[in-house]
């Protein structure tokens, strides 16, 4: 469990990270999204001891991060943006080194090493000078540290960036797993992957949390609305009428040249599919497609961090007007 | 302490794995024996007065002081700005080691090194008692000077090294922060007024490598350097808390 109370952080008169508070709850797998220069990465930074916060707490497990007990920092895996390594090691001796950071036990070092090597796909190359390794490799071998010493909480940036697409297969298969029992944050600008592997998603702008909930949850309270596309087999008289008085539907337009084919949009709450169904079967269309369109992540995350003028967002005023759109959460 | 072991024992290592670590210790070597073979043929020439080769071989020249300020800067100028360049610092400072294992252990590591330089030079020692008799007091009195001031230099070095993010930058603050400590005990010839004199002879450390040489064992030296050892790693310790963040 690591909760971040009201963290805020200024560099000079700047304010980048403006009262953010959240908790990523065991055995959960938290996103975190937000545009370039939102402040995702400086608050990364304080949830992970690096940065300390201008104002407020940061807690792993209940204990304060920044006492001054670096020992809390024991439960906490971290992979950095830019996976910084030492170009003239070899990857095995870089984790063995990483699990003597940790305060491992020599016994255990051994025992994990190519255990976790196995795991991140590193074993082929488990011998070679990390200085000539690819990005991809490099990356695995970032992430193969922040595991080692098996934490509690996990906080990942930007895993699977410079990964081919096998690979970022593996990798979040490999996240989803260690999700299971642990407790991980993860910023990524991928959204696929957050709808993919988070339980829950942060949206931060301009340093301030402009939306949290499940991907679920966000989509029913942002773009709550069902849309319908339904085309039949044949266009017919009368289609166009008897879609828009079905309950529920508010709008009806034609799509493409057929004549058959449509795109309904419903009330809140509403789902007309069942009704269409039957409909179809009264009036003997063929349904040859009935497919719901969902607002996907990324519609409502470009809504919520789309600046209402782009010229005051480059004014500098982005950091100290309020979000477009907020959220009590 | 395990943090501060775990640091020691890769910054070791990356001494070896660098270039860097073979230069310096073959210039080293090749300064060194050009200079001892040069003392002894000196001193055998009969129409030159006799002396004690490792008394002025150690304590007399500026030679020792050259290699002393350059080895003190090239040892010290990577230690902690390459981590800020390269962002490394950031597993570092995450990791569950606080910022005086940090120092410690770079400072360990380059100390360990500067004895490693140094250890060949015995060989020089085993020469002259070849051919003569070796008082060994004033032998083990000028290693432990040359101890003494390179554990200060080397304090001095990583401290520079914790304000710049730059390596060469880092050289540079080293290079005249010990040019001055060297030089600033030379000005006791040239003070007027007693007190005056008297301070900067304290801090003369080309006297208190000749009083070592000599087999006086000065201990008020020995505290300064120790002083300046802890005032130094507390700074650099304190720097690192400051910049942890950029």
């Amino acid at each position: 469990m690591i909760e971040a109370h009201d963290l805020t952080r200024r560099f000079g008169a700047f304010t980048v990270v403006a009262g953010v508070s959240f908790a990523v709850p065991d055995g959960e797998i938290v996103g975190m999204l937000g545009p370039n220069g939102a402040g995702k990465t400086t608050t990364i930074r304080m949830i992970t001891g690096f940065l300390p916060p201008s104002s407020g707490r940061v807690t792993l497990g209940g204990r304060d991060l920044f006492a001054g007990d670096p020992k809390v920092r024991r439960e906490l895996g971290y992979l950095p943006e830019n996976v910084a390594l030492y170009p003239e090691m070899r990857v095995e001796e870089y984790l063995e080194w990483r699990g003597q950071l940790e305060g491992m036990e020599r016994a255990a070092i051994r025992r994990r090493v190519p255990e976790i090597l196995d795991r991140c796909l590193l074993t082929d190359v488990r011998r070679q000078i990390i200085g000539t390794l690819s990005k991809g490799y490099r990356q695995r071998v970032g992430l193969a540290g922040a595991i080692l010493h098996d934490p509690k909480v996990l906080v990942l940036d930007e895993p699977t960036v410079g990964l081919d697409p096998k690979q970022i297969i593996a990798i979040r298969e490999l996240i989803r797993e260690l999700g299971r029992d642990r407790t991980l944050l993860l910023s990524t600008h991928i959204l696929p992957e957050v709808e993919l592997l988070c339980g829950r998603v942060l949206i931060i702008d301009r340093g301030r949390i402009v939306a949290q909930g499940s991907p679920a949850e966000l989509r029913e309270r942002w773009l709550g609305a069902l849309g319908v596309t339904v085309e039949f087999a044949a266009a017919a008289a009368g289609q166009h009428e008897a879609l828009v008085a079905l309950p529920g539907v508010e709008t009806v337009d034609a799509e493409g040249a057929s004549g058959a084919r449509f795109s309904l949009g419903c009330a809140r709450g509403a789902d007309p599919r069942a009704e269409l169904f039957r409909l179809a079967v009264t009036r003997g269309w063929e349904l040859v497609e009935l497919t719901p369109t969902r607002a996907s992540l990324e519609d409502i995350f470009v809504r919520l961090t789309t600046r209402d003028s782009d010229d005051e967002a480059a004014a500098g005023a982005l950091l100290t007007a309020p979000a477009s759109v907020e959220v009590a959460s | 302490m395990s943090g501060a072991l775990a640091v020691l024992r890769r910054e070791l290592r990356a001494y070896f794995y660098s270039p860097l670590a073979y230069i310096l210790l073959t210039f080293f070597l090749l300064v060194q024996g050009y200079y001892f073979a040069l003392l002894v043929s000196y001193l055998s020439d009969p129409r030159f007065p006799a002396g004690k080769p490792l008394e002025i071989y150690f304590g007399q020249t500026i030679f020792t002081w050259l290699v002393l300020i350059f080895t003190g800067t090239f040892l010290t100028m990577r230690l902690l700005s390459e981590e800020f360049r390269s962002g490394t610092i950031e597993t570092l400072m995450t990791a569950p080691v606080s910022e005086a294992q940090v120092v410690l252990g770079k400072y360990f590591a380059a100390l360990a090194f500067y004895v490693f330089l140094w250890a060949p030079t015995l060989v020089y020692v085993a020469v002259v008692r070849w051919k003569t008799p070796v008082d060994w007091g004033p032998v083990a009195a000028s290693y432990l000077g040359l101890l003494g001031i390179g554990a200060l230099f080397l304090a001095v070095g990583l401290f520079a090294s914790s304000t710049a993010k730059n390596q060469i930058v880092a050289a540079i603050i080293t290079f005249f922060c010990l040019l001055v400590l060297f030089s600033i005990g030379l000005m006791e010839n040239l003070a007027n007024g007693e007190t005056a004199k008297k301070i900067l002879g304290y801090l003369n450390l080309w006297t208190h490598m000749d009083d070592f040489a000599k087999g006086i064992v000065d201990s008020r030296a020995l505290v300064y350097y120790a002083t300046g050892v802890g005032f130094f790693l507390f700074l650099t310790t304190r720097a690192l808390a400051a910049k942890k963040w950029r």
